[in-house]
């Protein structure tokens, strides 16, 4: 069976879907009591590792279905996996 | 009286008993069903009967079995308490018809002829028309830890307080002195008694845990709403048949409802209140353990429960020998001494005293004479004793009735046998500040003096009673309980405040703060509280720790404050004058020995009165409480973004997502994997501090992490759509197969602020049957269940992709976990 048709309206739903995510982080950040104290752009930039790597993905997944790619989808989740465990590493340590 | 009479009045005024909350099976039966989340459920239910009626049946099962479970633990708790109470049935001692007998005190009735003796518990309200030295302990009714003189004289008071009517004896007081005979004036719930557990037969106030779950309950309604009527409508407008938009946005609805939140609510609430019974704590409601744990505010009693309750020697403070001040006290002495002390509290306490310091047979020398006995005109007494050939009367009393009677102080060096030492009148201003100081601080004490008889006669009288030496004071007091202390260390650790709520004054109520080592931030006497409007009262409750002279109401305005400002309050006393406070508190907890209707009251019961329990119990609630949040957290995120991405799926696919039953069954499993999360273990930091409801911060935690599951929903239908180009059965089965993973993997991260396994262990019976089901999971698609449901076999490269994909969900929620908590405080 064949779904082409269908591609633009998953790109969009699964855009909608991470954006909306985007959407919830930066809000619950900026209404975060207790900011991190980061300042200058690069600062705060770093507070937003984690919204960056859900856009990382979000590019990662629409071009592995793009390309129906199961190679790309593979080795882009094996690297976002590393980076992922490093984050959580790192950040964990610091400030939970 | 007679006993015809007696019969007759009886149906008149009702059996002489107080208006406490019957034991009823029915009640506790319908409790059950008073929960928001049970009608959403059983709307579930007969919705999810439209398209499968087994799945229908299975739902109802469920809702039985945990109203069942519910009833079952919350009767075996009542049963007990009830049991305790049956145990405690007063007698009464009542002449009628020429005859005395002992009978049961239900069975009193208005103008009954009454007699009370040491030790007896008063069972009705008593006129009291000839007595003997009586002293009762009114400390139930009161607060007051010391008894006090009771006489038959009349008294002409227009407003009179209980504490007023000297010539009258109140229900549920102890005698501790003498003996009495008086009429009946009023039983049961006319008694003052009855007036103050009058005011409990009333509905108790929503608890900090019930109003969180109603709200939680409003918020999924409002949800489930929102979502059903936008995927009807959304649906039944692309042109889909009404019918099929109609009964998948039902399916939907039933998908996001946590169906056995009842059950597992009520087994975490069971298996909590089992091990509290195993450390001698009862739990007579069990909704109220997880406000035990959140409790960040414990208003207390002062008298036993922070203190002992009973009369100690604090001190003795002689001005000659301190040996000889005891030997005295000692020998001067109306205490009856056998297998037990018993009599009047503070001659007990002087032998109590004795007996643990091994100083009783000091006196073993002496030979007792004579005796004046004690009189409330005198407020003393005397003993005439003797030793090696010498005569000594000892007198014994109030300090204000000794003095007088006293020309010298003794002095150091004097060995108490003859009139040695220095004239009184030099001390006298010492021993007025002496006495007024041990007065403010609310210890009683009693003067010790002695005279060395020169004449021998066979009677000695008050008349005998002069020219003594004043030997010294005993200074009595009721004392902190020797856990009391680490109990409260332990409290303060657990983010627990300590307010002291009295109806002593507040030197005494500060000294025990000082005992026990508690921060005493301010102090307000109840006249304090009087004047003050409702905003100044709960100001003034966050700041003070010590509320002294404070009546009944006043602790219940106390408590009402705390609670407008916020706070979970617990409140533990055993007096009837604590009953309408154990009420009103979130938590209400009471002691074994306290009286049957503030037993009533309380929510929780010590059987033993051992306060180290209190922060066990609070530690217990507060496990529950998070093993309860994990599933709600896990429970609406997941299943919110499930359903979520269901239906936007359904807006631009040809074909359902996931059939109705499909959703349903998967629904189904993924709660029966939750059902062992209330014997999960709990992470450390989750018990150090109190928590509460914050349903803000549940709807943050679903919108933050519901979408996450969204995401790897729809990455599963891109890879079923665009890489297998599947059919509806097998797009179905592999969105099956990757959500039910991802939504029962995830309780592993989810669980914990920690690493995962790594710092957090999961327990055994929650990681055996979770893997369990998704082993399950895993194979349905392949087995004749499966192809019942509608599945397929999937390929082997999609389970490749699938195991990848859900090892990066798993750690992304990880890493979201991790920046979610720092940005969302709970």
């Amino acid at each position: 069976m064949h779904y082409s048709s269908l591609l633009t309206w998953w790109m969009i739903s699964i855009s909608w879907c991470a954006l909306f995510l985007i959407a919830v982080s930066t809000y619950l950040y900026l209404k975060t009591r207790e900011p991190s104290g980061s300042s200058g752009i690069l600062g705060k930039a770093k507070d937003f590792i984690f919204v960056w790597i859900l856009a990382c993905l979000l590019i990662l997944y629409i071009l592995t279905i793009n390309n129906s790619s199961a190679i790309i989808f593979i080795a882009g989740n094996v690297i976002v996996e590393i980076v992922l465990v490093v984050y959580t590493m790192r950040n964990r340590g610091k400030k939970t | 009286m007679s006993e015809a009479e007696a019969a007759s009045r009886l149906s008149t005024f009702g059996y002489n008993e107080l208006p406490t909350a019957k034991f009823s099976g029915l009640k506790i039966l319908v409790r059950q069903f008073k929960n928001p989340l049970f009608f959403i459920l059983l709307a579930a239910a007969i919705v999810s009967g439209f398209f499968e009626i087994r799945q229908s049946i299975v739902i109802i099962i469920i809702i039985l079995l945990s109203v069942i479970l519910g009833f079952f633990n919350e009767y075996k708790a009542e049963k007990i308490i009830d049991d305790l109470r049956q145990s405690v049935s007063l007698k009464a001692v009542v002449s009628r018809d020429g005859k005395t007998n002992e009978i049961d005190s239900r069975q009193l009735v208005p103008g009954d002829l009454v007699s009370v003796y040491v030790g007896d518990i008063v069972p009705a309200d008593i006129r009291i028309l000839e007595c003997k030295d009586l002293e009762v302990n009114e400390g139930t009714l009161t607060g007051e830890s010391f008894p006090v003189e009771k006489n038959y004289d009349a008294i002409s008071l227009q407003h009179p307080i209980p504490q007023d009517l000297t010539n009258c004896l109140f229900m549920g007081t102890v005698v501790m002195h003498g003996s009495g005979r008086g009429i009946v004036v009023l039983t049961g719930r006319q008694t003052e008694f009855g007036s103050v557990s009058h005011s409990l037969v009333r509905s108790r106030p929503e608890t900090e845990f019930q109003r969180g779950v109603r709200k939680y309950g409003n918020m999924l309604i409002t949800l489930t709403l929102v979502l059903v009527v936008a995927i009807f409508v959304l649906n039944a407008l692309i042109g889909r048949p009404i019918i099929d938009s109609l009964l998948f946005s039902l399916a939907v609805a039933v998908g996001l409802v946590p169906e056995l939140m009842p059950a597992i609510v009520t087994i975490s609430l069971s298996h909590a209140a089992r091990e509290m019974a195993k450390k001698k704590v009862i739990v007579k409601r069990q909704v109220s353990i997880e406000d035990f744990g959140n409790m960040d505010v414990l208003c207390t009693d002062k008298t036993g429960t922070l203190t002992s309750g009973r009369i100690a020697l604090k001190s003795y403070l002689p001005f000659g020998e301190d040996r000889q001040l005891l030997e005295y006290s000692l020998l001067c002495n109306a205490a009856v001494v056998g297998d037990k002390i018993t009599g009047n509290p503070m001659d007990s306490a002087i032998w109590e005293y004795a007996v643990e310091n091994g100083l009783q047979h000091t006196i073993d020398n002496y030979t007792s004479i004579d005796e004046v006995p004690f009189d409330y005109q005198r407020r003393m007494m005397s003993k005439v004793v003797q030793k090696d050939g010498r005569i000594t009367l000892i007198t014994k009393g109030a300090p204000e009735s000794v003095i007088p009677k006293c020309d010298y102080v003794s002095a150091s060096g004097t060995n108490g046998t003859s009139n040695e030492g220095e004239p009184i009148d030099h001390f006298r201003k010492v021993l007025e500040k002496d006495l007024a100081e041990n007065s403010r601080a609310g210890y009683r004490t009693l003067a010790v003096a002695y005279h060395p008889v020169i004449e021998t006669k066979q009677r000695y009288s008050v008349e005998d009673e002069k020219s003594l030496t004043l030997l010294g004071f005993l200074v009595f007091t009721d004392p902190p309980k020797a856990d009391a202390r680490l109990a409260l260390d332990r409290l303060k650790i657990l983010g627990v405040d300590v307010k002291i709520l009295t109806g002593d004054n507040e030197l005494v109520a500060a000294k025990i703060c000082e005992d026990l080592s508690i921060e005493m931030r301010k102090i307000l006497r109840g006249s304090d509280l009087t004047e003050m409007s409702s905003q100044e009262l709960r100001e003034a409750a966050e700041e003070a720790t010590i509320f002294a002279r404070i009546t009944p109401e006043q602790k219940l305005d106390i408590i009402k404050a705390l609670k407008a400002d916020k706070h979970v309050v617990g409140f533990m006393g055993d007096g009837v004058n604590d009953a309408p406070a154990l009420f009103e508190a979130d938590v209400g907890i009471s002691v074994d020995s306290a009286t049957d209707v503030s037993k009533d009251a309380a929510d929780i019961v010590l059987l033993d009165k051992d306060l180290v329990v209190l922060a066990n119990g609070i530690e217990e609630g507060r496990k529950i409480f998070g093993n309860t949040t994990k599933y709600i957290l896990m429970g609406t995120s997941s299943n919110f973004g499930n359903m979520f991405s269901a239906a936007g799926a359904s807006l631009f696919l040809p074909f359902l997502p996931m059939l109705p039953m499909q959703i349903l069954f998967m629904n189904l499993f993924y709660d029966v994997a939750n059902m062992t999360l209330p014997t999960d273990t709990v992470d450390m930091e989750v018990t150090e501090l109190p928590r509460r409801w914050d349903i803000d911060f549940v709807r943050n935690f679903t919108l933050f992490f519901g979408p996450f599951s969204s995401l790897y929903d729809f990455l599963t239908y891109g890879i079923m759509l665009f890489i297998f180009q599947a059919s509806p059965a097998l797009f179905q089965s592999g969105w099956f197969v990757e959500s039910f993973w991802t939504e029962v993997l995830v309780i592993f991260v989810i669980r914990t602020r920690r690493i995962p396994f790594v710092t957090s262990r999961p327990g055994k019976w929650l990681t055996i049957l979770t893997l369990a089901c998704v082993a399950i999971g895993t194979i349905i698609p392949f087995t004749r269940l499966g192809a019942f449901l509608g599945f397929t076999a999937l390929p082997i490269n999609y389970w490749i992709l699938l195991v990848l994909m859900v090892a990066t969900y798993l750690l992304l929620v990880d890493a979201g976990k991790v920046f979610f908590y720092r940005v969302c405080k709970f």
